[in-house]
């Protein structure tokens, strides 16, 4: 009695209608102030938040939203009238619908985008995160490989101990910032300081607009390690000399950089070419002539705009350039999508399902316009 | 029977995305050899500024205002150009009012954000992203090719200024300089 209660409430047309409501309004509030927050903020505030606070009244997230939407969707389906092949069309519909949430669903658990940035001639295996970053600890003293120990960044927070039983030492955030700039020290540093620190402080700023823009740094105490090793350190996004420590002949280099995932394959560039428009300096198209590398199998590939190279999951779009004095730098926007061929399929599902609904309703349609005219 | 299903597939998807990752990763890479080192036009300089470049080793450093973190005198075949960078606290003004001050500055009508926006190049350097537009006017033989590069909490305006033939035989040098730009410590 209890579940057949929560059923009929829950399959309620009128959840629907509230909650793609309060989505439209959802979609106005954060298309309005990405202009004054930025796109990333606004889009984590409004999308894929599941409570959005105004002020004090919590109102459901744009994520909250849209389960909210497909649990209603879903119960659709308990309605016993819908079992008719009357309202096929409708049932194909409610499908679509689903399909077409379950893969925004998954778009939003498991894609991944990112920059691969690759000079002439050089190869690449890596893409790097727009927004998360990582700390990567890299024992080089081996003589034939590294040995990376990666900190993501939901443990890169104030006073969060890592360890690993790969170092020989422990470190603690001090402060981590998520936008910071060295500034010069104007006295001099304590003896405790090591690094940067000794001659730079990390100086926090507010936030950016646009999150890459920031430039995170971390205040940082080594300890345990049983040597002069330990101390306070500081290191930041972009920094041009790592912090190197060295722990009972172990050496180690520290580097705060941008998340990285490494692709089972890489890519080298050939060249990168910039066409202008004739008679002008305009850049009409850029591309790049690539070698994708895989076990040992070299395949040579354009990448241009509009035309992205598609392997294993992953997309490759021509996004940037950096011109230098003897070679040029592509930019590429990797992304991994697994709900990518969802709206496809679900927009077809769609269209049947309005379609089959269609060539049912018809006949009554054009009787009833008869019966009309005959009257 | 269909509800149970249903909380058992959040439940599973749920438990799937806590354990998918505890943040802590380690692998091993080969040692990457070190790149073979190009012949480049001169190493970084590093400064007072809190910036470091790198400059074709053709510009001159000359002397500036006290307004300017850098100056240089830039060589192209029908003459001298004038390159400053200027470093502004927070954005510096609006992208819009920087443009049209740089377009009255060579007798050009003001444009609106849009048509602004249209004309800059996006580009990615050592600071990160930053945009660069071409000012030209030809009746005057004056043109200017300048650069905005947000850089923390302040941004850096370099400004070169030449003739149009100039400004297109310096460009890829321009952005050169600017792409080069990086904080020094």
């Amino acid at each position: 009695m209890r579940i057949k209660d929560i059923i009929n409430f829950l399959k309620q047309p009128k959840i629907f209608v509230f909650a793609i409501i309060w989505m439209m309004m959802l979609v106005v509030l954060g298309t309005l102030a990405q202009k004054d927050m930025g796109l990333y903020a606004a889009q984590n505030r409004y999308f894929s938040a599941w409570v959005i606070w105004f002020w004090f009244i919590p109102m459901p997230g744009g994520r909250l939203t849209l389960i909210i939407i497909l649990i209603n969707l879903s119960f659709f389906f308990f309605k016993k009238s819908i079992w008719k092949i009357k309202k096929l069309g409708i049932v194909i519909l409610h499908l679509g619908g689903i399909l077409l949430l379950v893969g925004g669903g998954l778009t939003a658990m498991f894609s991944s985008e990112g920059n691969m940035v690759i000079e002439e001639s050089a190869q690449s295996n890596h893409v790097e995160d727009y927004h998360f970053m990582e700390l990567a600890i890299i024992n080089t003293s081996a003589s034939s490989f590294d040995e990376f120990t990666i900190f993501d960044q939901p443990l890169l927070k104030r006073n969060q101990v890592l360890a690993h039983a790969n170092l020989n030492f422990e470190i603690e955030i001090i402060n981590y910032l998520e936008n910071c700039e060295p500034t010069k020290r104007n006295s001099p540093a304590g003896i405790q300081h090591k690094g940067m620190l000794k001659k730079f402080m990390l100086s926090e700023l507010k936030p950016e607009k646009e999150d890459n823009w920031n430039r995170p740094g971390m205040i940082y105490k080594i300890s345990n390690s049983g040597t002069n090793a330990d101390g306070m350190y500081g290191i930041f996004l972009g920094q041009p000399i790592s912090q190197t420590v060295s722990v009972n002949n172990k050496d180690y280099t520290i580097i705060l950089r941008r998340k990285r995932t490494y692709l089972p394959f890489s890519i080298e560039l050939l060249d990168f070419k910039k066409i202008l428009h004739p008679g002008t300096d305009i850049p009409k198209s850029y591309s790049s002539d690539i070698n994708l590398i895989e076990n040992g199998a070299v395949r040579k590939i354009l990448i241009q705009m509009n035309e992205p190279l598609r392997h294993k999951g992953y997309t490759f779009f021509q996004s940037s350039f950096i011109e230098g004095p003897n070679s040029e730098t592509t930019v590429l926007a990797v992304v991994k999508n697994y709900g990518r061929l969802f709206p496809y399929i679900s927009s077809i599902i769609m269209c049947i399902g309005l379609l089959f609904h269609l060539s049912q309703k018809l006949p009554d349609l054009f009787r009833k316009s008869k019966e009309k005219i005959a009257v | 029977m269909l509800i149970k299903l249903i909380f058992s597939i959040l439940i599973l998807v749920f438990l799937q995305s806590c354990g998918q990752d505890n943040h802590i990763r380690t692998y091993q890479l080969a040692k990457t050899k070190a790149p073979v080192n190009k012949p480049r036009v001169e190493t970084p300089e590093k400064n007072s500024t809190g910036f470091s470049w790198t400059k074709p080793g053709s510009w001159i450093a000359s002397s500036g205002s006290s307004m300017r973190l850098a100056s240089f005198d830039v060589p192209f075949s029908g003459g001298m150009g004038d390159l400053s960078v200027i470093q502004l606290g927070g954005t510096g003004g609006s992208i819009e009012a920087n443009v049209n001050r740089w377009r009255r500055q060579l007798n050009l009508d003001s444009q609106s954000l849009f048509e602004i926006e249209k004309e800059m190049i996006d580009y990615k350097g050592g600071l990160g992203d930053y945009k660069i537009i071409r000012i030209i006017n030809e009746e005057l033989d004056s043109a200017f090719l300048c650069a905005i590069l947000p850089a923390g909490n302040q941004t850096l305006f370099v400004k070169l200024s030449a003739s149009p033939k100039g400004i297109r035989e310096i460009e890829t040098d321009f952005i050169s300089f600017c792409s080069s730009l990086i904080i020094s410590i």
